[in-house]
């Protein structure tokens, strides 16, 4: 019977729609269609909003499909197998490289992010990020036989020298889990930079490196850094910490065999420069880090850009046994590029320091060290080489296939289908333009580049939409925000499709804008709704700690401590009510800056805003505490000054625990599945 | 059963054969049915040394010709004393074109129907108009012969609707801006050259549709000369003609590659004798040319495989006329539209330089004898707009009177020129533009740095003028 009301009310739904817009209700549909798109010639497809958007139910199902969307992948030490992570499968996938085809499916955590295997093949190791665990697989009966708790987000994994340890860079909570693989236990846990995903052992087996995606918080117009850990692989201590200057996302790490160098791709913001032009760099760059691995050694940044093309979202980098050729994916241009390290030794052997700074901003290296850039299928991420290196698999993320490229002819010579839906739906079409730089003036970034997982990169770019220097902007988090209109800081578009319609072109990616069609399915994408994780460093169980109860308490109270009654106004939950934490209103908090307008702010959303630093519309809070003991001092942004430090911290741990609606134990299946693994 | 499956396979396989036969034949019939411009072979030489090739050709026609059909051959635009310059539209069915229609008319653009082969009249007026293309979104892109106070006589870019309607001017410098070609990636890729107060070498120059973000392309070596349109290919390259640098009589092939044209010029032609006139790619492996051997000769329509780097078979002669400008006439994928940022209601535009005292870091560092410019000086065209002190960082933020040309050169404390000035700048209403110094080496992003100068409200030019009261526009 429910199954039945489902089909016949949303199909009596259509039939009215279909009746409504002939005319003489035609003007009608127009004036709605205008208005939520901000154009005048938007088509009048009821299906773009009505159909392709739903979140859940009986039309989600049919107007959406799984994915596998392949993320990071592993060779077996006899290169016979393939192990594949399914991103959105929540799956390891086993692949015969002589068929070319998935023989088993193996169900692990939520979110899985990498794999690695032991020395002798036999064990796969997966990182479940939004599991906060690594199951451990058996691969000879293709089982998980145990699940190792981890910290926050695990996601680079790497073995120990002895093979008896795994480091795990944990991307939430921002720190390396070192696990005994023989007990299962976490060993040690040390602090690392921002947002770690990439975690990479040298071939001498001493030194280990961790990765960081996001910069370290410094305030807006200082140099950016961004940590590149370093650890003592016998002693499992820090070693160093090295800031990566000027540069971000830095997802993944690889040692040349003779362990000289270690190379980074990496991204080179222009944030702090106000954004009025692509030309010429003036926005982003895409690169790599080389660290040289000798006493006194250099860090040097190359571009591999070029002055009229660039290559968007670099992620991972696999380099050939011999030590010649690297590969590095750029997931924003559907691309390899493959470089010629003799001719990268070379340059920069033959530079001296100036020469060596400069070409951190220079257009003409890559082609120098650059040998030919590869096509592939949609959203290259992880790779892995065969053994004798003659391959290279190449996780096509959003086409569920692997792609195999000749290291010698450097073509592309097979094609590994996963076995995810042929069709493309309109989300996943969202998905992909979401993902890919196409869009923007010489394929500088995407949208994934400033929204890296559609969250935000953490930085505060200087818009410059009126005159430079003013208005800075703090990037916002897209995940969740299909009913949180309206967007932008100042409010100013009620829809996503006005959001990213002809302004958005205008301004942002300064080249030709979406087509309606293309609007239509990033907005499905974004508007169907892509989830927070499920917070499990604050909130694991939807059970508060104490103190994250008594938060609560001051979070939804009406008196202050004195008894006096806290105007509406000025109370938390008035503007930040659930489930999203936001009444979707304009608001006064305070915050004005001499360099803003003077306009009102838009509510933000408060789920997972733990992993949303800076905070405020121009990111000058370092913290969710100095947004109130540096820059609340007026009870503008709530009546909290009667708060002592202990009532202000358990505030602020009431606010880590807030998360996903959909998180809450009765209708978190998937995530009870998981845990069940964890215990 | 096997043998009813091998019959099935070989019908298959002729299917298949057949397919690509007919895709090939139809591809090598695409590039057989060609537009010609065609000059009487008694005009005088052309004067190489002014950069701006022949143009205003006296008695040239615009002819249709399919080079596999003799006797195809038919002439376009009998009715006009002379005609050149013709551009396909992306569909295929129109060419624009600069014609007169008699002998002493000023030279306008005219739009030709190919099926019909009725024309009409794109644009009028005194003034000479030439070199038309298509842009994406129903404009047109010309030259047309701009004289006043600020770019003195110059062909200056104009843009307009299809019908001549909405005409605007998008370059206010003293340089001509001709044939211009339009980028895949939407821009404007024109042959510019210095005109006041000296004459300068041209270049390819590159810029918005609507003037916006002007910047240098490309500069051939030594004293060579463009000579012709330059033309994007579907492998990334950009192919021209230009003149030897030692001979400017001698038309040679060039390549560059898009993705960095500063430093990949090709001479394709090297080692091969003769003069090349104009360049239309069809493929990687084949474009056509105009070419002749001897200067007696008549420009001709030559093959040219640009992988061996090899002149082929001749496609098409006249002995009484020079083959000149050459296009296909076949749909084409339409380059990018770009967004505009420029509003006419605004009456200035912004720009930003990071540091006045920026060195190349690619040249030797000879420092120690540089004096550190601590102003600018903005230079108009028979004027000064004024000095501006810059910011200890060497950077300065400007408020730009629109569409007025100007040159910026740098000074010591004392006032004293210490380097430029510059090229020919100009803003568009509204428009935002920024450098990295005053030689910057245009291969180098900028660096992540706030500017002192983004921290203070920009100098107004001219320097006399304290206030601007304008639309305020917000782009986001």
């Amino acid at each position: 019977m429910g199954r039945f009301v489902k089909i016949i009310i949303p199909a009596a739904i259509l039939v009215i729609l279909g009746v409504v817009i002939h005319k003489p209700y035609h003007r009608w549909a127009r004036e709605h269609v205008n208005n939520l798109t901000a154009t005048t010639d938007h088509p009048l497809k009821c299906a773009s909003c009505h159909l392709y958007i739903q979140k859940s139910g009986i039309i989600s199902k049919i107007v959406n499909a799984k994915y596998y969307s392949p993320f990071n992948l592993a060779v077996s030490p006899d290169g016979n197998y393939l192990y594949v992570i399914a991103e959105e499968g929540n799956a390891l996938l086993v692949v015969n490289t002589e068929r070319n085809r998935v023989i088993k499916e193996i169900e692990v955590g939520v979110h899985p992010h990498s794999v690695v295997l032991s020395r002798d093949g036999k064990t796969a190791y997966v990182s479940n990020q939004w599991s906060d665990n690594v199951s451990v697989i058996d691969l000879e009966k293709y089982v998980v036989t145990d699940t190792f708790g981890t910290g926050g987000g695990p996601a680079g994994l790497a073995l120990g020298a002895d093979g008896n340890s795994l480091y795990s860079a944990n991307s939430f909570s921002s720190d390396l889990s070192i696990i005994d693989l023989t007990s299962g236990a976490e060993r040690k846990r040390l602090f690392t930079g921002n947002n770690p995903t990439g975690v990479e052992i040298s071939p001498e087996g001493n030194t280990v490196m961790v990765t960081s995606r996001r910069t370290l918080g410094l305030p807006y117009g200082d140099s950016l850094k961004c940590e590149l850990t370093v650890v003592n692989d016998k002693r499992q201590r820090i070693a160093e910490r090295m800031d990566i200057k000027q540069a971000y996302m830095m997802e993944n790490i690889a040692f040349t065999p003779s362990g000289d160098l270690a190379i980074i791709p990496l991204i080179r913001p222009k944030n702090n420069v106000p954004t009025i032009q692509i030309e010429r760099g003036w926005m982003m760059t895409n690169g790599i880090a080389i660290v040289e691995q000798k006493p006194g050694g250099r860090t040097i940044q190359l571009l591999l850009d070029e002055p009229n093309a660039y290559y968007a979202d670099p992620f991972d980098i696999a380099i050939t046994p011999d030590g010649k050729k690297a590969f590095v994916s750029h997931a924003g241009v559907d691309l390899i590029s493959v470089i010629d390290l003799d001719a990268l030794r070379k340059l920069i052997s033959e530079s001296d320091e100036r020469m060596l700074a400069a070409y951190s901003n220079y257009l003409g290296t890559s082609s120098k060290i650059v040998l030919k850039r590869i096509s592939t299928g949609a959203n290259p991420k992880g790779m892995a080489l065969s053994p004798d290196g003659k391959k290279l698999y190449v996780a096509e993320h959003l086409d569920d296939r692997i792609a195999i490229i000749s290291t010698e002819s450097l073509e592309t010579i097979g094609k590994i289908p996963l076995g995810g839906p042929a069709r493309i739906t309109v989300a996943r079409q969202g998905r992909r333009l979401l993902n890919n730089a196409g869009h923007t003036f010489q394929s500088q970034y995407s949208c994934y580049t400033c929204h890296p997982d559609t969250h935000e990169d953490g930085l505060v770019y200087n818009m410059a939409s009126k005159d430079m220097g003013r208005n800075m902007t703090n990037t916002q988090s897209l995940r969740n925000i299909g009913d949180t209109p309206p967007y932008k800081w100042n409010g100013k578009n009620q829809s996503i499709y006005k959001q990213d319609g002809m302004r958005f072109s205008t301004v942002l990616t300064r080249n030709e804008a979406f087509s309606y069609k293309e609007l239509d399915a990033i907005s499905a994408y974004i508007m169907s709704g892509v989830p927070n994780p499920p917070n499990l460093l604050y909130n694991p169980k939807g059970e508060l700690t104490e103190a994250q109860k008594r938060g609560k308490e001051i979070f939804e109270r009406t008196h202050d401590n004195k008894g006096f009654e806290i105007p509406v106004i000025n109370r938390c939950v008035t503007c930040h009510p659930a489930p999203y934490f936001t009444n979707k209103k304009m608001a006064d908090v305070g915050t004005l800056a001499a360099s803003d307008d003077s306009i009102l702010f838009d509510t933000p959303h408060l789920n997972n805003i733990i992993f949303s630093p800076p905070y405020l519309h121009d990111g000058r809070a370092a913290t969710l505490e100095e947004i109130w003991t540096i820059y609340g001092k007026t009870e503008q942004h709530g009546a909290l000054n009667d708060l002592n430090k202990i009532e202000l911290n358990e505030l602020v741990e009431y606010l880590k625990s807030l998360r996903d609606e959909k998180y809450e134990p009765k209708v978190s299946k998937t995530l009870s599945a998981s845990f069940r693994h964890k215990q | 059963m096997i043998k009813r499956s091998l019959i099935l396979n070989k019908i298959i396989l002729i299917g298949l054969a057949c397919t690509i036969s007919v895709s090939c034949s139809r591809n090598a019939s695409d590039d057989n049915k060609l537009i010609l411009t065609e000059a009487p072979g008694n005009i005088q030489l052309p004067d190489y040394s002014s950069g701006v090739s022949w143009r205003n050709l006296p008695g040239a026609r615009i002819s249709s010709i399919d080079v596999q059909r003799p006797g195809s051959h038919k002439t376009l635009t009998g009715d006009f004393y002379s005609a050149c310059f013709p551009e396909i539209s992306y569909d295929g069915k129109f060419i624009l074109f600069a014609g007169q229609q008699k002998e002493n008319d000023p030279w306008q653009i005219w739009e030709m129907n190919l099926k019909t082969l009725k024309y009409r009249q794109v644009t009028s007026g005194p003034e000479e108009c030439t070199d038309p293309v298509y842009l994406p979104g129903e404009r047109i892109v010309f030259s047309r012969l701009t004289i006043n106070d600020t770019v003195k006589s110059a062909q200056c870019l104009y843009t307009c609707n299809g019908d001549g309607s909405d005409l605007r001017q998008i370059t206010f410098s003293p340089d001509d801006n001709l044939a211009t070609t339009v980028l895949k990636d939407g821009r404007l890729l024109t042959v510019k050259q210095q005109l006041f107060p000296v004459q300068g070498g041209p270049m390819l120059a590159v810029m918005r549709p609507d003037g916006t973000k002007a910047d240098k392309f490309y500069t051939g070596p030594g004293n060579s000369i463009l000579l012709s349109r330059a033309h994007e290919t579907d492998d990334g390259r950009i192919v021209f003609v230009e003149s030897d640098s030692e001979n400017q009589t001698k038309g040679r092939l060039v390549s560059i590659s898009y993705n960095r044209p500063l430093h990949t010029r090709t001479d394709l032609s090297a080692g091969i004798s003769g003069d090349f006139y104009n360049v239309l790619p069809l493929r990687p492996d084949k474009y056509l040319v105009s070419y002749r051997m001897f200067d007696s000769d008549r420009f001709a329509l030559y093959e040219f495989n640009p992988e061996k780097r090899s002149l082929g078979q001749s496609v098409f002669n006249d002995p009484d006329y020079h083959i000149l400008d050459i296009v296909r006439v076949k749909p084409y994928e339409r380059p990018k539209k770009l967004p505009s940022e420029v509003d006419m209601q605004v009456k200035t535009g912004l720009l930003l330089c990071q540091d006045i005292n920026f060195k190349d870091p690619f040249f030797p560092d000879n420092s120690a004898a540089i004096r550190k410019a601590v102003k600018i000086e903005v230079l108009g065209v028979d004027t000064t707009y004024g000095v501006v002190d810059v910011e200890k960082d060497g950077s300065f933020q400007l408020k730009v009177m629109a569409d007025k040309p100007f040159r910026i050169r740098t000074l010591d404390k004392d006032g004293n020129v210490i380097s430029g000035p510059c090229s020919w700048l100009w803003i568009r209403p509204n428009e935002r533009r920024g450098c990295i110094g005053c030689h910057e080496n245009p291969e180098l992003a900028p660096e992540n740095i706030v500017s002192l100068a983004i921290k203070k409200s920009p100098v107004i030019i001219p320097v006399h003028i304290t206030d601007v009261k304008e639309k305020i526009v917000e782009l986001e």
